[in-house]
Parts: structure tokens; C-alpha cells; sequence
């Protein structure tokens, strides 16, 4: 353990139940036209967040769903969003 | 008594206000870009700047395993150059880096890794690396601790043998590398942290610090883990990294019982003896972003499973020390080393992930002629960070990484 | 051996005696003896060499801060004989000794220290650069302290549990116990850890006063009767505490008694709650020869004479900074131990009626006064001195008990980030602020006085009960008052070191790092505590900082005086004792997968292999070109188990936008009772898939993927909807039904033996889906397919109908030659027929383009954002990417091994695959080549490992080779 997340289904569990899924990009831009700047930006490129970001989680050894949490990279806890 | 010795890399300097170039990162790369632009460049005037002391990061958390069997051609002469350069520094720098050539056996546990090894073995031998397809017998032979029963997970079918590599003790490279560098003049500021980079008309102009502002037309950011931070905090450039805590652990000191690096890819593990005598081991990460540094009791126990199940009799052996370090993990395994294009005397050299430090003097010569130049060295011109938008991923790694869903 | 008797403190029975084994000798001990205590008690005084100075070395503490008293214990080394309980037939072995521990030829090292300043290493033996390589010969063979075998081998078993507790209390000493009640007498479940064998801690040695005729160790075990009473506290003895992580996770491992039926247990403990009791060790004395046999600290002298019986001396002197330390002489002096002396640090405020008990018993006491030096081996002098060095005295004894104070064991604290600063008043690192759920008490917190120090672990435990809102905020309120009223943290000893220069004053004494090392680390530069443990290895020894960790933040800081820098505790790290591979190993199962068939395919010869996490055959004769199984596919019918690849079932109403994100294909075209082959990338183009869907009805889908995707399928698929809220479902059925590939020019023959349905080639054509049953009774789906080149049939069958169904299909295959086919033949029948395996024919960084498979892309598919199709589109028309390209070899039947190399001036591809071709008799592979060397017609030069530079020739041929026209298949 050490990391807990909370799954919107089964509660606080184990951070290793989970898989991470990456820095909350918001939806995949329209793919018509897209200059390949534009589509590595949102496919590869990171902010590497020292401090709380929003980000992606599956409960992949529980019931499967996927949701966003806030994640304090500093402290590998996850917190509340409003923090 | 105090006055007997010399400070090794000098005596703390005052901090200029200006400087031909600034080097965000006191670890082995940016140390080790110093001391070629200082020696072969002519370019003294530099000034290092660490946060906390040289060597806090990766250069002190790394496995200490040098080789030069990587999988691709763009890759190999890098490290092949790397791995020449421990002898010849050890002379420069007059710092022994305790360079132990006792060669690498890359374990092999099925068909397919034995394909995916002679794919590798043929292009070490093709570039004149040398290294070996053995078989599970001569595996024994050479590491009698070994266990090559059949009824392992993993039964070992061979391994990739690679002569020349080895272990260097990690530490005295940090502290030669500033021996070095500050026997040109290099100002090596320890306990001093970069708070900004300042940019005009697209060039960059200065350096913030906790102590003050430095005027520089150059800034090489080579600073590990932190990197792809700093970029994206200092200057809003995102880049292709996730930052991964890897952790790695050492038993009690034993006489000798391994006599090469063993590393695994089926175990996800490696163990190499220490000069001290300690076994080494680890290779685990947390498969999310984090700048803890902070270890796992998962993978203690992992670790301990893995290594036990190739050599056996470690299980009479105490693990004494757990640590980690940070690995700033790129889509393709490979490092970024580009300059110059997004801004006008901005450098950068990161993304290493867990092999930075088999490759930090190598770079360090390369970066400091880039810097010095302007012009990139080809050696290090595919590592351009313009290659994730070109569709031409390094292929270092053969096999997809897995550390997030979206790749 | 002589044992004092009769005294109340006493954990040794002497009725029953131990019987082990040291240097060829049967020696006696007594039950409820630790090795170290036994070997004591036998005369031993020296129990090792030191590393570097190969220094004698015995018996210094008593908890294992050192490797001091580490020995080879039944062929395991570095166990630490303090810690470890005396077990019948032990056999116990003196380690970096060359010789006996008494007599070391290797004692002339330590002469050698002036040859061997901090770092000498680093400084030396490179030049000339050729004697490197002996020097580090030399290097090796010095190093290390224990031995292991290559061929040990562990036994016993080693067991692991995973509790969970509201509360978990580190330390059963007085704080710890008191802590435990408390939390449990408020409904908590509470877990307890104590890392000696029995609970009291510093209360269970000791013979003075907690309440009026109550002596301490008595009010220790009436604490545990209490503790037992309760049914929801949990304790574990000999169980140390290792590690501690955030969210409050703790890992110990226990240490299994008699009566165990495990020699150790990992334990990992999930709690709401963390109290950490775990109290003082002291700080050693910094003197010349510190360490050497015949000096001891307070605790050690104390405990072995009440606990163990054993007096450690017969004439002693003390150096001290404690009340402790006179409350042990009196006790020692009392047990019949002489006293020169009691040279005390302090000159202020020692408690009075502790020096009177001193004056007494006519026991000299110096205040101001701490040893200079040791002298002898064995131990025979000691020389005491004023603060400031100048006056001295000489005693002759055979015991020096020597302590700077008490020092607290902040190591759980640390890693579970509590934030500690340094206190001036206790010479403690103090707790400044704590983590949730994160609680202190006892002597770490400086506490000195008995009933301050248990209402101190009261409130620990209340504390946890009102964090897991059971408060009770009056008795927490009322216990407060209680720990008021009590004398407060006494002030502790701040001196780090006697007046000396250090040059055999050790600071660290399992890497043999003297305080003049430190000094020449600081001198060289090397300023930050963790760069000096680096340079000079203090505290990276066997016992890490248990002996440096405390000293050598405050001579660091003494260094920085006049820079102001802030006195700062030693990283502390996992594990906080070291602890066996075998330990955290645990039961260590290997967790893999297996068929229905997997017993039948081993008892028809299958060679099995461990695929990603299933088992499956490879081989089915020694033959390893399978010439035999491929050419009976080829000719008659055979049988793959092919259960791994992953299946599932989409539906809902959005089940097809869905398909439609993740697949390259148009997956709306895709009639009932047809499957369409497609494949799935990743975002950069990547073909990461391929596999085919059925649709069984409006919004209800089949499909599979490769086995290496079966587990992670559904997570992709979610994944890259995860914005939509689109209504569908998915079940991944991959263990849920069990497939054979039936392949072969006689397999139609095979299934219509069993089954009623029309198979004809006219009502069940190539890439037809079906569902019927066979046998009368198993319900099957069934595919044709031709992975192999041949008319194939693709049956899923139930999981628990699987082995019924294949024997059925073996039986009615008889006649028509049917036999087992495994991974490799069908491995080779795929290449033949051009067909390709996602990972050997491609890369990570292989494109669909690149493996010839664009044509499977829809481009006019409109609106579904399919994952990789950006990349597709700008990747489509680049050049010299890696792609796919069939070969045949030229003059030569030998084919090339699989993963030989391409080349002209430079590496250009790999060979994926190459076989010899028993159907068409010649060489054929696969390989990914820089394009345009994967034009047809053109010769690719090829480098096999070990070649010399020997290349072998081949030519680029369309693919397949084998029935182009793909007759076969659809016949």
C-alpha cells in the first residue's frame, strides 16, 4: 500500500488494485485536421505536475470502472479536490 | 588536523552575476557536461547549481550497472563510448571510480527472449561490442548460485553475456566529476535552487535563484527526475515524460558470492555484489507519477521473491536498506537531448529513466560540445525531442511499455 | 556457569539447560537465553572482527544496533546472536575471522588506519592504472562480513499475515502497554508489537520503585496480566517493526518460538491508528577504543546481570550521563559486581538520592568526569578525564560501562513522516508535528519518570480512540492532568565526545569509520551528513545508523557552528532491522493459469511453457521443428488448445460505437453470423491488436483478441470511452469458454462425425460464425477461420464442456489421422501462410502501415475518433520506417536463427522469424526491414550473432508462400 485511492464503487482501497491512466487531458481533440504538434501535445506531452493534479484511475483488480481523483504527486496521497 | 585535506571540489564560491552557462542539476550529467565544456571547450565560466547537495538524485540511487548492449543502433555507440570513457576519467580526474569489470548476464527465460537477445547480441557484435548468446549451463558455471531447475516460474534457458560491463562505484563519479570540473574553475553551488529561467525575444537571458539572479546566454537543464518539472513549471514546456519512483535495495555485506550482474526482464530484477560486498537488487517502480522518493513495502517483498527464485540461497540473506530514486520515463525508453530550438540557448538533457547513469560521461562530452558549438553532434541528433510528434519512436524497448493506458 | 539466582528480574530457567555448538565445542546454555547471553555466560568476550581493522568486538548493546555479536548460525550469516533465542543443537561460527576470534592473523589491519584515510580508496590504487585489477581482487575478498553457500538452502517455513487494527502500537514497554489498554478499554482493536521476546521494556530489568512496594518489573507483568485479559488486543512478541508507510501501513516480522510452526513471519498491518512506544537506546560514549571488548552500555550490564544472571565483570568502571547509569551500578554493585568508579558527564542536578545510594556503598562518583580511553585486550584499564581534558585517573578493571545518554528510536518516526527537529533541553530529535493518525509517547518523547511515561502511552491510546471517534474526552482530559503533575522531560547530555583526537574513537563500528574520518570527510569538503555516511560509510553497515545515526548528526552540527545550520536526524530507511529475503519472500505461490486440457495435452507429450500467465504446449515431441505435427496439419487434421486467447462479449446500446472507437475497421459491417477480422492500435498507429467480432444479435457482440490482451481488453475499452457515458457492457469470457482450433484438410470430416449441423463448404463458409451443438448436447461457437493456411474450424466451447468436447473430436478424428498440435508448429504454419504475431513480427513501434495490414484501416468510417487514426494518416506516407517483409533464403536450407540482424553499412531490420519449410523446401521468414529494403525482388544481407562477418543472402517475396490464393482455407 502506502497509496490508498478512492473508487467511486468500492471505496478506499489499496493504490495497487489500481492502474493509473494518466493526467487529465480532457476529451481527445477532433482528429480531422489535426497538425502532428497538436496531436502529440495531447497524446505524449505531460506537465509532470510537482503538487495536486487531476488524473485517471481504473480499479482494475476490483470492479473496473474508470475515474478521475486529485492526487498530491508530492506526497503520493490522494486528496480531497478542493485542496 | 582539519587543514590537512583540501576540499575536494573546492572551497564554496560566491555566486557571480553572470556566467557563460548555467547547469540546472548537480548529478552525474550535468557534473559531467561541466567538466568536457570546462576541459575541451574552454569554457570556465560555468556555474552548477544543486538544490540540496551533488549527487541527492539519481546519480546516488542508481543500480551502478554499466553496459553497452541496448537493443538499438542509435543507442549502442553511446553507451559503447560511455563504457570506454571509466578507465580513461578515472586517469583525467585522478579519482579512482572503481570501475569492476565483472560483465553482465542478461538471464533469458523463454524462445522468444532468446530471439529478442540475439537481435540485440548480433547488433552489439555487428558495432563491435562484444557480447554472447550462452546457454543455462555455462549460466551456472559462471554464477554457481544460480538455479536453473525447471521448476522455477521462469526457468532460465541462457543469457545474454556482456563482457565489458560491470559496476562503478556511483558516488566517486559525482565526486570526481566536481573535482574535476572545479579544478577548471566550474562554480559548483550547492543548497542553491533555480526559481525561474528568464526568456527574451526568444533567447534566454538569466537564471532565478533562491540567492539571486544569474545573467547567462546559456542554461543546460539536467536535472534527472526533476526535469520535466522544472520545464513545464519555469518555462510552460510540456514534455513526453512520466515521472516514476524506482526502487532498489541492498542486503547485508557477504563475502563474494556474485561474481557478474545478473539482470532479469521475465523477474523484472537485477543483483550485482557490491565492491562492500553487498547484493544490490531492485528494478521495481510504482507504475504512476510521484517525487516522494518513498519506498513500498510491495515490492520489498516482490523484490525479495524474484531473486530468491534465481538464486536461492539469498534467502539467508537480510535485506538492510530501501530506497528510490526518480525515473523520468519517456514513451520509447530513450532520453531527449535537444538545444537551441524552442529557445535560443536552452538545453536540455533528461528523460533518462533508469539509465542515466551507464550513460552520463558519454552525454556529458556530447552535450558540452552541443553547447559549445551550437551544432549538435550526430551522435546525439536522434534524440531530438521533435521525434514523438514525427511518428518515430526510438525502439529501444521492443515491447510496449505499459506504464500508462493511453500509449 | 555461574548465574546469580533467586533474583525476581531473572528470563532465564535455570532448570533447563541448551545444548550448542562453537568452535568444535558442546557449550551449555539456559532456556530463555539469547545466543549472545549463552556465549557470555560460557567466558566468550570477543564474538567477532570488525571489518576493515579486523578489531575484536563483543558484546556492546543488547538490541543488535551492530554487527558487533553477528556469527554464522546454522550456515546463515549475519545473525545477530542478541537478538536471536538459544535453540538446541545451534551451531554457531565466528565470522571475518582468519583463525579464532581471540587470535585473527588479520588483527595487524587495524595498525594500517593512518594508510587508510576517509575515502582512501577513491585516492588510490588506480595509479598506475594497471595494478586496478589486483587491487580489487584484494578489495573483494577483504569485504563483506558473513558467508553464504552457493548451494544453502533455506528451510522451514516462513509465513506471512496481513491484520488489520484500528490501532497499532509500536514498543510493549510501559508507554506502549498503557497505550494498548487505554485505546482498547475505548472498544478499539488494537495490535501490539514488541521486537524483544516478552513485553515490560525498560521496566522489566529493573528492581526500583513505580508506586510505594511496587518495583517496576513487577508493575510491567501486572500491565501484561491486564493486556491478556483483553480479548481485543492482539500481541506479537519477538516481533519487529521494520517498516511504517503512509496511510499507516506497518510491516514487521516475528520471529516464531517453539511452539510456532514458523521460524518467521512477515506481518503487514493496515490500521486507523499508529502509536509509536518505542522508547530509547542509549548513545554511545565517544572515546579512544570505544569499542572495544569490556565495554558495554548501561542497558547491557543491567540486563545481563537481572535478566540473564550473568554479572559481566568483576571490577568496573562507569562512564555515564544518566540517572540510569547510577541506578545500574547500585544494582550491579548490589549483585556483587566491584565498583571503581562512577564518572558522570553531568555536573548539574543528577537526582540526589540516587548519588547517596553511590556514597553508600563507598562508590567513588566524579561528576564532570567521562573515559579518556580503554586500554587491553582483554580489557584491563581505563582512563578517565575532566570535560576539558585536563586532569586524568587510571583504574584498573575489567568492565567499562560506558553511555552518553539516552538517545530515542525515532526511526519508525521518521519514515512515517513525522517531522523531527532537534531539541536542545533533552538532546532529543523531537516529534514537532505528526501525520494523522499518528501518535508518540513514552521515552521517546524525553520522558524519564515511570508514571509520566505510562500516562504519557495513556494518552497515546486515547488519542487513537478519539481519531476513531470513540472519544473519551474526560478520561483523556483527566489522564492529561496526570502526566502534568509529574516531573517533566529531564535535560539530557549534549557532549558528543571526550577530549580526544578521535584516531580509535569509533563512531560507527561496523564500517570502522573513526571520528577522525568524519573529520577528514568535513575537511574534504564533504559537509552534508549524507554525503559524509556516503564518503566515509558511517552507518551503512549491517546495522545502518543504529550505533552512527545519533552521534553523527550532532558532530556534524558541532562542525557547522559558526554556519548556523540546523542540527538534522540521519535518513532512516526500510527496513528499520534487516530483515531475511526468506522473511519477505513469505509462501511466495507461483500464481499461473491453466486450460482444461492442461493435464491431457502433458500426458500426450506436450512440452509445456509459461506464456504471460498461462501454461500452454509448445513442443509435443523432441523434435523442435514439429515437422511431424505441421505436416499432419498440412495433410491430415490436427488439434490446438487455444483456450488462452482472450473472448468477449460487448452490448448495450452504444456496444457498437464502442467497437467502432477501438477498432481500425468498419465494425457496423459486420452481418450476423459472419466475423470480421480487424485490429486495434494505439494512439501513435501502433498495431497493439488483432482479432474478430460476430455479432450474436442487435447490440450484442463476440469477439477476440491475442492472448497477451485478454486481461487488459476491457480496460482499453473503457479507457478510450471514458468521456462518452456511452451505455454498454462488456464480460470478459475468457476463462468462461474453452477453444480448439480444429485445422486441417480433413477437419470438416472430423466435426461432421460429431455434429448434426450443415458444415458444408456452401452453408458454413470461410468467415462464417455458427452456433449449434454437438454430441447431442455441448453447445459450441464456431469460427472459420485459417490462421494456419488451412480449412479450420474455431470451436468455443463452455469451459466445463471443453474436455468433453475434445475427446469427442480426438475419437472422431481417429480415422482421418488426427494428432496434437502445439505453439511452434502452429507458430511455423502461420509464417507459411504470411500471417503475423503481434510482438514478433512487430515492435512497439510498429505501425499497421508497417506491417502491411493498412488495408484493415476505414478511412471513410466517419465520426468515431478511433483511436490511432491520426497517426495512421500522418504516418501512412513516411519512408524509412521499419516494415514488414517476406524473404526466402538464397542457396542455403539453413535458415537464419530469429533475431539475426540486417545490414549493409548499418543495421537495417531484424529477422522476426525464419524457418526451414517442410511443404514448400526452402528457407522462408519474416523480417522488419528499413524500407525500401522491403521491395520485392530486393537481396537482404543478414548477420547472425557468432557470424565473423560471415553474412548469409536472402531475397524479398511476396507474401504468403504458401497458398497464395488462400484455396485452402476456403475449400
Amino acid at each position: 500500500m502506502a497509496l490508498t485511492l478512492t473508487c467511486p464503487v468500492c471505496g478506499k482501497r489499496n493504490g495497487y488494485e489500481f492502474r493509473y491512466g494518466g493526467e487529465d487531458k480532457g476529451p481527445k481533440p477532433d482528429g480531422f485536421g489535426l497538425t502532428p504538434d497538436a496531436w502529440c501535445e495531447y497524446v505524449h506531452m505531460n506537465r509532470c505536475v510537482a503538487g495536486i493534479q487531476k488524473e485517471w484511475w481504473c480499479h482494475k483488480d476490483g470492479c473496473g470502472v474508470w475515474f478521475t481523483t486529485h492526487r498530491d504527486t508530492l506526497k503520493n496521497l490522494e486528496v480531497e479536490a478542493s485542496s | 588536523m582539519l587543514d590537512r585535506h583540501k576540499p575536494l571540489w573546492g572551497k564554496p564560491p560566491q555566486l557571480k552575476k553572470s556566467y557563460d552557462a548555467v547547469i540546472i542539476g548537480g548529478g552525474l550529467h550535468g557534473l559531467a557536461t561541466a567538466y568536457f565544456l570546462a576541459r575541451h571547450h574552454g569554457m570556465q565560466n560555468i556555474a552548477i547549481l544543486e538544490k540540496r547537495y551533488i549527487g541527492f538524485g539519481g546519480a546516488g540511487r542508481n543500480t551502478a550497472i554499466v553496459r553497452a548492449n541496448q537493443r538499438t543502433q542509435a543507442n549502442v555507440p553511446l553507451y559503447k563510448e560511455a563504457l570506454d570513457l571509466w578507465p580513461v576519467l578515472t586517469k583525467e580526474l585522478d579519482y579512482n571510480l572503481m570501475f569492476f569489470n565483472c560483465g553482465n548476464l542478461n538471464l533469458l527465460h523463454s524462445e522468444a527472449a532468446v530471439s529478442a537477445a540475439r537481435m540485440a547480441i548480433a547488433s552489439a557484435q555487428f558495432q563491435g561490442v562484444e557480447s554472447h548468446l550462452i546457454d543455462a549451463k555455462t549460466c551456472k558455471e559462471m554464477m554457481p548460485a544460480l538455479n536453473i531447475a525447471e521448476d522455477i516460474t521462469y526457468p532460465i534457458f541462457g543469457a545474454m553475456y556482456h563482457p565489458p560491463g560491470g559496476i562503478v562505484r556511483h558516488d566517486a563519479v559525482v565526486w570526481g566529476l566536481a573535482k574535476g570540473a572545479a579544478k577548471y574553475g566550474c562554480h559548483i553551488h550547492q543548497q542553491t535552487e533555480v526559481t525561474g529561467i528568464n526568456v527574451e525575444n526568444g533567447k534566454v537571458v538569466s537564471v532565478d535563484t533562491d540567492r539571486g539572479t544569474l545573467n547567462t546566454p546559456r542554461v543546460l537543464l539536467s536535472a534527472g527526475g526533476y526535469s520535466a518539472a522544472i520545464s513545464y513549471h519555469m518555462l510552460g514546456i510540456k514534455l513526453p515524460i512520466s515521472v516514476l519512483n524506482i526502487q532498489a535495495m541492498v542486503t547485508q555485506p557477504l563475502k563474494p558470492i556474485l561474481n557478474h550482474v545478473i539482470s532479469s526482464g521475465a523477474y523484472h530484477a537485477y543483483a550485482n555484489q557490491t565492491l562492500k560486498g553487498e547484493i544490490a537488487t531492485g528494478a521495481h517502480m510504482d507504475a504512476w507519477p510521484n517525487y516522494t522518493t518513498q519506498t513500498t513495502a510491495y515490492y520489498i517483498r516482490h523484490q525479495a521473491q524474484a531473486i530468491t527464485e534465481m538464486l536461492p540461497c539469498l534467502k539467508g540473506v537480510k535485506f538492510m536498506r530501501h530506497w528510490s530514486g526518480l525515473a523520468d520515463m519517456t514513451p520509447d525508453m530513450a532520453p531527449i537531448m535537444d538545444g537551441n530550438n524552442l529557445i535560443e540557448g536552452y538545453f536540455m538533457n533528461c528523460g533518462w529513466g533508469y539509465f542515466g547513469f551507464k550513460s552520463c560521461t558519454a552525454t556529458g562530452k556530447y552535450m558540452a560540445q552541443f553547447m559549445a558549438t551550437g551544432e549538435c553532434p550526430d551522435i546525439l541528433k536522434p534524440f531530438h525531442l521533435g521525434r514523438y510528434a514525427q511518428h518515430r519512436l526510438m525502439g529501444e524497448t521492443a515491447a510496449l511499455v505499459t506504464y500508462t493506458a493511453d500509449n | 556457569m555461574n548465574r546469580l539466582k533467586n533474583k525476581p528480574t531473572l528470563r532465564v530457567d535455570t532448570a533447563q539447560t541448551i545444548s550448542f555448538t562453537y568452535k568444535k565445542k558442546t557449550f551449555k546454555g539456559l532456556k530463555g537465553d539469547t545466543i549472545a547471553s549463552a556465549l557470555f555466560a560460557n567466558g566468550i568476550r570477543i564474538f567477532s572482527r570488525s571489518l576493515k581493522y579486523h578489531r575484536p568486538r563483543g558484546l556492546y548493546s543488547m538490541d543488535g544496533e551492530c554487527s558487533n555479536t553477528s556469527m554464522e548460525v546454522n550456515g546463515i550469516p549475519n545473525v545477530n546472536t542478541e537478538k536471536v533465542l538459544l535453540e538446541n543443537g545451534m551451531q554457531l561460527k565466528a565470522q571475518n575471522v582468519k583463525g579464532s576470534p581471540e587470535l585473527d592473523i588479520m588483527g595487524f589491519m587495524g595498525s594500517l588506519d593512518r594508510a587508510m584515510p576517509a575515502g582512501f580508496y577513491y585516492r588510490t590504487m588506480h595509479k598506475p592504472a594497471r595494478i586496478w585489477p589486483m587491487a580489487l581482487k584484494q578489495i573483494r575478498k577483504v569485504a563483506g562480513l558473513g558467508r553464504i553457500s552457493p548451494d544453502f538452502r533455506m528451510t522451514g517455513e516462513y509465513d506471512e499475515i496481513y491484520p488489520s487494527a484500528d490501532v497499532c502500537v509500536l514498543g510493549g514497554g510501559p508507554a506502549g502497554m498503557a497505550a494498548a489498554a487505554a485505546a482498547a478499554e475505548s472498544g478499539l482493536r488494537v495490535i501490539l508489537l514488541e521486537a524483544r521476546p516478552r513485553l515490560g521494556g525498560f521496566f522489566d530489568y529493573r528492581q526500583s520503585e513505580f508506586s510505594p512496594g511496587v518495583p517496576l518489573h513487577q508493575h510491567a507483568r501486572e500491565l501484561e496480566a491486564h493486556l491478556q485479559k483483553m480479548p481485543n488486543i492482539r500481541v506479537f512478541k519477538h516481533t519487529s517493526m521494520v517498516g511504517a508507510y503512509s496511510n499507516n501501513l506497518i510491516t514487521a516480522f516475528q520471529k516464531g518460538d517453539e511452539n510456532d510452526d514458523f521460524e518467521e513471519r512477515y506481518l503487514e498491518i493496515r490500521a486507523h491508528s499508529v502509536v509509536v512506544a518505542t522508547g530509547c537506546i542509549e548513545r554511545p560514549l565517544l572515546f579512544e577504543n570505544n569499542e572495544r571488548p569490556g565495554v558495554m552500555q548501561i542497558a547491557c550490564a543491567h540486563r545481563l546481570t537481572n535478566t540473564y544472571g550473568i554479572l559481566p565483570g568483576k571490577r568496573a568502571v562507569f562512564s555515564i550521563a544518566h540517572d540510569l547509569g547510577i541506578e545500574a551500578a547500585v544494582d550491579l554493585f548490589d549483585a556483587g559486581l566491584d565498583i571503581a568508579a562512577v564518572a558522570d558527564i553531568r555536573q548539574d542536578a543528577p537526582n540526589e538520592s540516587l548519588v547517596a545510594e553511590l556514597a553508600q556503598r563507598k562508590i567513588p562518583y566524579l561528576s564532570g568526569w567521562l573515559a579518556l580511553s580503554a586500554h587491553g585486550s582483554p580489557f584491563k584499564k581505563v582512563v578517565l578525564t575532566t570535560l576539558q581534558g585536563t586532569f586524568e585517573k587510571k583504574f584498573e578493571c575489567d568492565l567499562l560501562v560506558a553511555s552518553a545518554g539516552m538517545t530515542p528510536v525515532t526511526g519508525p518516526l521518521s519514515m512515517a513522516q513525522a517531522e523531527l527537529s532537534f531539541d536542545h533541553h533533552t538532546g532529543f530529535f523531537l516529534p514537532r508535528s505528526l501525520p494523522a493518525g499518528l501518535f508518540a509517547a513514552g521515552r521517546i518523547m524525553g520522558l524519564n519518570d515511570p508514571q509520566a511515561i505510562e500516562a504519557s502511552g495513556r494518552i497515546a491510546g486515547l488519542s487513537a480512540a478519539a481519531a476513531s471517534g470513540k472519544t473519551s474526552e474526560t478520561a483523556l482530559s483527566a489522564t492529561r492532568a496526570t502526566l502534568a503533575g509529574r516531573p517533566k522531560a529531564d535535560r539530557g547530555n549534549n557532549l558528543v565526545m571526550a577530549p580526544v583526537k578521535g584516531r580509535k574513537t569509533f563512531i560507527c563500528f561496523d564500517e570502522d569509520t573513526t571520528v577522525k574520518n568524519i573529520k577528514q570527510a568535513l575537511s574534504m569538503g564533504f559537509d552534508a551528513t549524507e554525503l559524509i555516511k556516503r564518503f566515509t560509510a558511517a552507518g551503512t553497515g549491517p546495522g545502518q545508523g543504529g550505533i552512527p545515526g545519533h552521534n553523527l548528526p550532532l558532530l556534524v552540527a558541532q562542525h557547522h557552528t559558526d554556519t548556523g545550520t540546523r542540527t538534522r536526524p540521519t535518513t532512516v530507511r526500510a527496513p528499520l532491522v534487516p530483515t531475511l529475503m526468506a522473511t519477505y519472500a513469505g509462501t511466495n505461490h507461483d500464481m499461473s493459469k491453466q486450460t482444461p486440457m492442461h493435464a491431457s495435452q502433458k500426458q500426450e507429450g506436450g512440452i509445456m511453457r509459461r506464456i504471460g500467465v498461462w501454461n500452454r504446449a509448445r513442443y509435443f515431441s523432441d523434435d523442435l521443428s514439429c515437422r511431424r505435427e505441421i505436416e499432419n496439419v498440412r495433410t491430415n487434421v490436427g488439434m490446438l488448445d487455444a483456450t488462452t486467447l482472450g473472448k468477449f462479449r460487448i452490448y448495450g446500446p452504444d456496444a457498437l460505437k464502442a467497437l467502432q472507437r477501438v477498432y481500425v475497421g468498419n465494425m457496423s459491417k459486420t452481418p450476423q453470423g459472419k466475423i470480421k477480422y480487424s485490429a486495434m492500435c494505439n494512439e501513435d498507429g501502433c498495431i497493439i491488436d488483432d482479432g474478430v467480432v460476430a455479432q450474436k444479435g442487435e447490440n450484442d457482440y463476440y469477439f477476440t483478441t491475442s492472448t497477451a490482451r485478454a486481461g487488459t481488453t476491457v480496460e482499453w475499452i473503457r479507457f478510450h470511452t471514458r468521456y462518452e457515458g456511452w451505455d454498454f457492457n462488456m464480460v470478459n469470457l475468457t476463462d468462461a469458454f474453452g477453444v480448439i482450433n480444429l485445422a486441417g484438410p480433413r477437419a470438416r470430416e472430423v466435426l461432421a462425425a460429431i455434429s448434426d449441423a450443415d458444415i458444408s463448404n456452401e452453408a458454413f463458409p470461410f468467415a462464417a460464425y455458427r452456433e449449434f451443438t454437438v454430441n447431442g448436447s455441448i453447445p459450441v461457437r464456431v469460427m472459420r477461420l485459417g490462421f494456419v493456411g488451412e480449412l479450420s474450424y474455431e470451436l468455443h466451447v463452455p469451459s466445463s464442456w471443453m474436455e468433453t468436447l475434445w475427446e469427442a473430436l480426438a475419437e472422431a478424428g481417429k480415422p482421418f489421422g488426427i494428432a496434437n498440435f502445439g505453439l511452434e508448429a502452429q507458430n511455423v504454419l502461420r509464417m507459411e501462410k504470411g500471417h503475423l504475431i503481434i510482438g514478433s513480427e512487430s515492435e512497439q513501434r510498429t505501425t499497421l502501415h508497417d506491417v502491411g495490414l493498412g488495408g484493415l484501416w476505414d478511412r471513410n468510417k466517419k465520426g468515431t475518433d478511433t483511436v490511432g487514426v491520426v497517426a495512421l494518416e500522418q504516418t501512412e506516407q513516411q519512408d524509412k520506417r521499419l516494415k514488414l517483409a517476406g524473404f526466402k533464403m538464397k542457396n542455403t536450407d539453413k535458415p537464419p536463427k530469429d533475431g539475426s540482424i540486417v545490414v549493409d553499412d548499418r543495421i537495417r531490420g531484424h529477422v522476426c522469424i525464419a524457418r526451414y519449410s517442410h511443404v514448400l523446401q526452402e528457407v522462408v521468414g519474416m523480417a522488419l526491414v528499413e524500407d525500401p529494403l522491403n521491395e520485392i525482388g530486393h537481396e537482404l544481407h543478414i548477420y547472425e550473432d557468432e557470424c565473423q562477418g560471415q553474412l548469409v543472402s536472402a531475397t524479398v517475396v511476396p507474401m504468403p508462400f504458401y497458398d497464395p490464393k488462400g484455396e485452402r482455407l476456403r475449400s
